[in-house]
């Protein structure tokens, strides 16, 4: 069933038409950096949805300068114009990812149309009430001229008429949604960004930790609980493997029994069928040859693996199952690491450290790499592409 | 006292310690997958009681094909049922543990039914039982219990439609008799209870007995618990007497029937433990829980050992007013679905 959120009380295709006769602006155009100072305020304030809080900080006036500085120095000289009409299929999982990639698109100057999840969520729809009352106010007509919002089910003529209205589209969601979706044809100009399934990890020096006093040991945690639950373990930046480097196992040991009590402080709501998933998981796991042991706990699961294959990356099910793997040296690393890797979030290791290990990666896999407590931040380059630069064209005097 | 509900609590778990203790090391040397489990996780492989026996969970049989013989002893495969799509679990069977698992069934239900075999009314179709090789949860049901009948009667036709005339005649014929009523518990409510509700029926089932299974899901959503179906069967078809049997695919032997107070009773040879669904240590009576159900009989596969996903309590033990001895219970349910937010599917709920 198409509804269509924004516009209201008019038919998709009628939208659609009128969309498409409003001119795009320039990119940092004034009324939606209002626009977008609105939105941050009052995202600021849903304290009870951390995501949101998150997305309204992303948003805030500082952020949007710097972001507005990097652009415009990366392109003196140039003339840059939007691309148009941005099509952005959002996910069902991450509330607020679809937010992201419309405020980008809008800071390029682009016209959007945003398809959100017909799965019924309970942050979306706070969220998309803000939005709507934003989108209506007189001073954001232009903005709101040039914005579609809508959810439908499967129906694949409405993807193809969109598709072939845009000049870029976005595809977040599940490799196999890529598929389907890329088998809709594009207009002949139009460029696509997809973000499929991706795995992450987290890598730590416990010769480095064993040095952390408990305040500091405290502190890391509450960055690496964030990182991990924040989306139960299922974000596609969520660390689900931790590599070991270093060779403190009183350290390792210590890392673990404190983050058990971390979690149970900070009351993560654990589920019966999460719980019976994870049991099931790693017994399965077990009869593989990778893995080397396995310990069930309460709060979180570990599986100890001597290889990382492809298929157990496949089969994490989130909601606290950690795999560990061991290195002598970070660069070490990079033999397991596949095209699918995406972020690494790190601690105790320095800058050149890094900057060698993602040297000795030969596979196209790693696009982040962030201090444990950053896995989950939005950055405008994602996937290792500038959203910015996708969603603009040069135009090219000579 | 009535075997098998005759053992009392003691005597009970120190005979069926000893047989789950010998399955355990018999199916470490047997099933490989079994062994790694154990092995990597720290299992102890001779437990001292019954709650330390390692349980596999359920689910684990629709992900491995997990058996202790080799392909050539098979003499059976078990489906659990699912529906379209979903994975179903693969029980292997040989030619032993089969016997017993027939063997056992009797035994639970001679309590009930006695050592004559009854006229039989199935109230399901005959087609569920088309493929001998492999039987779904349905059809090795239907055959399991089809030893305690004669003269076997199958109530629904192919399309599910109520056989009323061949029905009327069947019950004709048999009038005056105790007659042994067969089937399960969502297929009775909706192609013979509203069937006869609906055309507005009379049947008279007379003196009979109803042992039904398979859980209560769909009828849980239509608010029927196990008083009203009772009520009703009793009013719409004069059905006296009903049992219902909670059991499952995966544990062969794990038949619980309910007894004449209506609790699910536990016989020698099979045991529930209900764990604490967060951390899985065992709960007090009277506490609600994950089932794990424990049997002697599963050697065929590693199965002698499982942790559910049903919710129930144990009610007491060796003290039912029914006179049976073992541990009775009772089951709430399935543990609600996990639903977390994977980065997969922009269109998850959608049809293809």
């Amino acid at each position: 069933m198409m509804k269509l959120f924004w516009p209201k009380n008019i038919e998709i295709e009628v939208a659609i038409e009128q969309l498409s006769s409003n001119q795009p602006n320039q990119p940092f155009d004034q009324e939606v950096e209002a626009f977008t100072q609105s939105l941050s305020k009052r995202f600021l304030r849903m304290r009870e949805l951390p995501e949101v809080v998150a997305l309204g900080y992303w948003l805030r006036k500082a952020n949007i300068k710097e972001m507005q500085t990097a652009f415009e120095q990366g392109t003196v000289q140039k003339i840059i114009r939007s691309r148009g009409t941005v099509f952005h299929i959002a996910p069902s999982n991450v509330d607020t990812i679809f937010v992201y990639s419309w405020m980008l698109s809008l800071l390029a100057g682009n016209r959007n149309v945003i398809r959100i999840s017909s799965k019924e969520q309970n942050g979306l729809n706070v969220l998309l009430q803000i939005i709507i009352e934003e989108l209506a106010r007189t001073e954001f007509q232009k903005i709101a001229k040039q914005t579609i919002i809508c959810t439908y089910g499967h129906e694949e003529n409405t993807t193809a008429v969109l598709s072939a209205a845009c000049q870029t589209r976005v595809i977040w969601g599940g490799d196999e949604t890529i598929s389907s979706i890329r088998e809709i044809p594009l207009a002949p100009l139009a460029n696509e960004l997809a973000f499929p399934d991706r795995f992450s990890l987290a890598v730590l020096n416990s010769d480095v930790l064993s040095k952390l006093d408990e305040v500091q040991l405290d502190s890391l945690l509450e960055q690496f609980y964030n990182d991990v639950f924040w989306f139960d373990q299922m974000a596609c930046s969520s660390p689900r493997l931790i590599a070991w480097c270093g060779d403190n196992q009183q350290a390792v040991n210590r890392f673990w029994k404190a983050f058990a009590q971390k979690i149970q402080q900070k009351q993560y709501e654990l589920m019966a069928a999460t719980q019976v998933l994870k049991y099931t998981t790693t017994l399965m796991l077990a009869t593989e040859s990778n893995v080397e042991n396995l310990k069930n706990g309460t709060y979180f699961s570990r599986v100890t693996l001597s290889n990382v294959p492809v298929d157990v990356r496949e089969r994490h099910c989130g909601g606290g199952l950690f795999y560990e793997y061991n290195v002598d040296k970070l660069e070490e690393l990079a033999d397991v690491l596949i095209d699918k890797d995406q972020t690494i979030a790190y601690f105790g290791f320095k800058r050149e450290e890094l900057e060698s290990l993602v040297e000795a990666i030969s596979t196209r896999g790693i696009d982040r790499i962030v201090p444990i407590g950053k896995a989950l931040d939005f950055n405008g380059v994602w996937d290792g592409q500038s959203f910015l630069t996708s969603f603009t064209r040069e135009v090219v005097i000579i | 006292m009535i075997a098998p509900y005759h053992l009392e609590r003691e005597q009970k778990s120190a005979q069926l310690l000893d047989k789950l203790n010998d399955l355990t090391k018999w199916h470490i040397e047997k099933c490989s997958d079994y062994k790694a489990m154990l092995e990597k996780s720290g299992s102890v492989e001779q437990a001292n009681s019954l709650e330390e026996v390692p349980y596999l969970p359920v689910q684990l049989f629709k992900l491995l094909d997990l058996k202790s013989i080799s392909q050539e002893d098979v003499v059976k495969v078990l489906t659990s049922s699912g529906t379209t799509g979903q994975q179903v679990s693969k029980i292997y069977l040989d030619k032993e543990t089969s016997v017993s698992q027939t063997k056992t069934l009797v035994e639970v239900m001679k309590p009930l039914l006695g050592s004559k075999r009854l006229p039989m009314i199935i109230l399901d179709t005959k087609s569920v039982l088309k493929d001998r090789k492999s039987f779904s949860a349905r059809g090795a049901g239907i055959l399991g219990f089809s030893n305690f009948g004669r003269k076997h009667f199958y109530a629904l036709n192919d399309d599910m439609s109520l056989d009323v005339e061949g029905l009327q005649a069947y019950l004709k014929e048999f009038a005056g008799q105790k007659i042994l009523l067969f089937g399960f518990t969502f297929m009775i409510w909706q192609y013979v209870y509203k069937e006869a509700v609906s055309h507005g029926l009379g049947i008279d089932f007379g003196d009979s007995i109803l042992i039904h299974g398979g859980g209560w899901k769909k009828l849980k959503d239509e608010a029927v618990d196990s008083l009203t179906f009772n009520r009703l069967l009793h009013e719409q078809l004069g059905i006296r007497e009903v049992h219902n049997y909670y059991g499952m695919v995966e544990q062969v032997g794990s038949i619980f029937v309910e007894c004449s107070m209506g609790h699910l009773h536990t016989p020698s040879y099979a045991d529930v433990i209900i764990r604490n669904p967060i951390t899985f240590e065992p709960v007090a009576y009277g506490e609600q829980g994950l089932i794990q159900v424990l049997s002697e009989l599963p050697k065929s596969y590693p199965g002698h050992s499982l942790l559910t996903e049903d919710l129930g309590t144990i009610h007491g033990e060796d003290n039912c007013p029914c006179g049976w001895k073992g541990k009775y219970f009772s089951v709430a349910g399935r543990i609600p679905k996990a639903e977390l937010r994977g980065c997969s599917d922009t269109f998850q709920g959608g049809t293809k």
